[in-house]
């Protein structure tokens, strides 16, 4: 993959991050019944170990859900929650966060938001863009960001597109990362005409 | 409790200290291997943070002697001879594994990165005729790998988990 991009197409999957990502937040608060604030996302190209350590300390247990993407665009979507904002979500969808079934809000949680922004995203490039099924895990953030970007090729670099989504008036959020595959992006920005 | 001095070895690097008082620390091991050598006897101890099972054609060649333990098939060499040069003797070492494990289904169509880069390191350190005494490797956690130089001895700790003496050294 191209480790290097112009400003331009920076520029341009920023544009896509953040359609996604204002799409998704929407989902979020349809869902929860409550407003959502969605930050400007960041996106960047670096080297694997950049990668790793630029989502955040690598050490921090976290709770994630991994929605690998199949089709014109290949790649994950990782949402990353806090455990304990996890927890608030879940009790705002009236689940106990612990256990099994807090796992599954958050998986579900993942496969609305990940159709909602990539959904988004295929209609505006027109691209057939295929979530699979959800997992989840509860671990160190560095060994699960490790593990999603060499599990699905990646040797040299990485691309991140990353959103930050916050429930208004609540101390709940999340970040929503987008990882295309080497190949992927490519593809979009093939798409876009960059 | 001990001031002891961190040496963080990143994704893709390794380090190797002769210092008793260091520690070799890699923290968030997924599908990564933590290969440790210690040599007990004269408190040398090495530790490699291994990505990926093999590099490409023609990339060895390519790669700075610092990229070198990224791959599996490189990196007990390149350990090793770092372990040597800082004072180690090669009939004294052991070797300890950690990481590889299985944390998502999906790509499971082939055998996982994990258990390939736990594969091809053990198969590193056969043929280079070392001992692997200690492993804490699989399952679907990630893990924490210490290293405490001078007593020879790893810990290890699981997301979630509590520290794991999995090889003792000397007390």
């Amino acid at each position: 993959m191209p480790t290097t991009y112009t400003e331009l197409q920076l520029d341009a999957l920023r544009e896509l991050a953040n359609i996604g990502s204002g799409t998704a937040g929407t989902a979020l608060s349809a869902l929860l019944g409550r407003a959502v604030d969605i930050s400007v996302p960041s996106v960047g190209a670096m080297d694997l170990q950049e990668a790793v350590e630029a989502v955040g300390e690598p050490g921090r247990e976290v709770r994630a859900t991994l929605v690998p993407i199949k089709g014109d665009l290949r790649g994950s979507a990782l949402l990353i929650f806090p455990p304990e904002d996890a927890a608030r979500l879940c009790g705002m969808l009236g689940v106990d966060g612990d256990g099994e079934e807090g796992s599954s809000a958050l998986a579900e949680v993942g496969n609305i938001l990940c159709a909602s922004y990539l959904t988004a995203l295929g209609q505006m490039l027109g691209m057939e863009i295929e979530p699979c099924p959800p997992e989840t895990a509860w671990d160190l953030l560095g060994a699960i960001v490790a593990t999603v970007l060499l599990g699905q090729g990646e040797a040299d670099g990485a691309l991140l597109l990353d959103s930050d989504l916050v429930v208004e008036g609540e101390s709940c959020g999340l970040s929503f990362l987008l990882l295309p595959a080497g190949d992927g992006s490519a593809g979009l920005l093939e798409r876009l005409g960059l | 409790m001990s001031t002891r001095a961190d040496t963080i070895v990143r994704m893709g690097d390794w380090a190797v200290s002769a210092d008793p008082d260091d520690c070799l620390v890699t923290i968030g091991l997924g599908s990564c291997i933590g290969l440790v050598l210690v040599d007990r006897i004269r408190r040398v101890a090495g530790l490699a943070h291994v990505m990926l099972p093999q590099a490409r054609p023609g990339q060895a060649e390519t790669l700075a002697p610092a990229a070198r333990a990224r791959f599996g098939d490189l990196a007990v060499e390149t350990l090793l001879d770092a372990v040597l040069e800082a004072g180690g003797r090669r009939i004294g070492l052991e070797a300890a594994l950690v990481g590889g494990a299985h944390m998502f289904a999906f790509g499971s169509g082939q055998l996982d990165v994990g258990a390939r880069n736990e594969a091809a390191v053990r198969e590193g350190l056969a043929h280079a005729r070392l001992p692997v005494k200690a492993a804490a490797t699989g399952g679907s956690r990630g893990r924490t790998v210490r290293v405490h130089v001078g007593e020879g001895r790893v810990l290890v700790r699981a997301a979630q988990g509590a520290d794991e003496v999995i090889m003792r050294g000397f007390e």
